[in-house]
């Protein structure tokens, strides 16, 4: 009974984590060259893999989102997006520290915004929820209604 | 004697290598099964990599032009558009986008003010125009709108389109001026003629709006207007305190 419901816990947690990524991808798809300037707007990475981050990072958030939502690799889908929220929360808590002002550019757009208008607190409350959840179907992939399932999903069953 | 217990011996022995071949058999299959598995994960790794950099290039391709063209009267970086005498004592830098309300209200309160230290030799202003704005109008207006500024600085009129472009500045959020409106626009400032108009309609300065708006990114610009005096970015850049900043550099 508790492993079919934490079958159905993992499944959401996966449509939660993919859904999310998803977005966030899509959203930044669109305009590459906003994408690298609102990596560069933290000040964190060095300028030559500055370019590289800006455009991979939509095209890495859409291929975790999608192998999460079918349901394929969970684990590994899960490990590199718990990877990714922790880099973003360390990202967000270095600009915060070191009084930037700017959007994380999490979902598209990116840059400064007035002092008083950053959302730090939610957007680092957010990732690390999300990094949560990211362990914790990293710990437990097995799920309902997945592409490949999971193995002690198999071993499971007689 | 020895015949019983070397029958007993073969029973036991063949139960014991029947449970072994079982065991084995199970084992086999979990290490097929751990390979598989395995296997798996790796050409999933493999496509996740293979998809990502297939990503950045396609992105990286998007986002350039190969379109290397400068606009007239530019500066030697390409990007700024420069005001008053070169030896002079201070240096105004602004970047703004033509979208921009807050640069609107700038150019509103201090542009003549500026103008007139230019012309009088106090300082030297140089405008960076970029366009960052584009997901605030629905037709790309901050990009047109510089490939507009361009043509126009083609033409020998930058400074007089850059205000006129500000005096007709729409709300963000909706359609920006179209690309015949801006060629109209330009009889304003005057530009006009066919050159002005196709350069304008083709957007022979696109890829340039791109290159300067990167260079700005890259100078540490993430927000408009900035306003560097001699290098030295003003919190507030408003007139009272862009003059300050002039008083305290000359």
């Amino acid at each position: 009974m508790s492993e079919r419901l934490g079958g159905w816990v993992a499944l959401t947690a996966r449509l939660l984590l993919g859904g999310v990524l998803l977005a966030a991808g899509v959203l930044k798809l669109p305009d590459p060259a906003e994408g690298v300037r609102a990596v560069r707007a933290f000040r964190l990475l060095p300028e030559p893999v500055v370019p590289a981050v800006g455009y991979g990072l939509p095209v890495l958030e859409i291929a975790l989102g999608v192998l999460l939502v079918l349901g394929t690799a969970v684990r590994l889908a899960a490990v590199l997006t718990a990877v990714l929220l922790a880099a973003f929360v360390v990202g967000i808590l270095g600009a915060w520290l070191r009084g930037l002002a700017i959007d994380c550019g999490c979902f598209g757009g990116g840059g400064a915004v007035a002092a008083n208008q950053t959302r730090y607190g939610t957007e680092t409350a957010r990732d690390l929820a999300l990094l949560t959840v990211a362990l914790g179907l990293a710990r437990w992939p097995s799920s309902r209604l997945a592409l490949s399932p999971a193995p002690s999903c198999m071993e499971g069953r007689p | 004697m020895t015949a019983p217990s070397t029958a007993d011996r073969r029973g036991r022995d063949r139960r014991a290598s029947r449970a072994d071949r079982a065991e084995a058999a199970r084992e086999r299959v979990r290490q097929a099964e751990q390979r598989r598995r395995r296997r798996h994960g790796v050409a999933t790794a493999v496509v996740l990599a293979v998809v990502v950099v297939a990503g950045v290039l396609v992105q990286a391709a998007r986002s350039s032009t190969g379109d290397d063209g400068v606009p007239a009267g530019a500066t030697r970086d390409s990007y700024g558009f420069a005001l008053g005498s070169p030896t002079a004592k201070v240096t105004v830098e602004i970047y703004e986008d033509f979208l921009c309300p807050a640069c609107e209200q700038l150019e509103r309160s201090a542009g003549t003010e500026l103008r007139r230290m230019a012309a009088e030799g106090e300082v030297r202003v140089v405008y960076r125009p970029m366009a960052f704005l584009d997901g605030y109008s629905t037709n790309r207006y901050s990009t047109r709108s510089l490939n507009a500024a361009g043509c126009a600085a083609d033409e020998g009129v930058l400074v007089e389109y850059h205000d006129q472009l500000f005096a007709v500045q729409p709300a963000e959020g909706g359609p920006g001026l179209t690309d015949r409106a801006l060629v109209a626009l330009g009889s304003r400032a005057g530009a006009s003629g066919a050159e002005f108009r196709s350069c304008v309609v083709d957007g022979s300065y696109l890829g340039w709006t791109r290159k300067a708006t990167d260079a700005a990114s890259r100078a540490g610009v993430v927000q408009t207007p900035t306003v560097l005096v001699n290098g030295r970015e003003l919190e507030n850049p408003s007139l009272a305190d862009l003059k300050a900043a002039i008083a305290a550099a000359g």
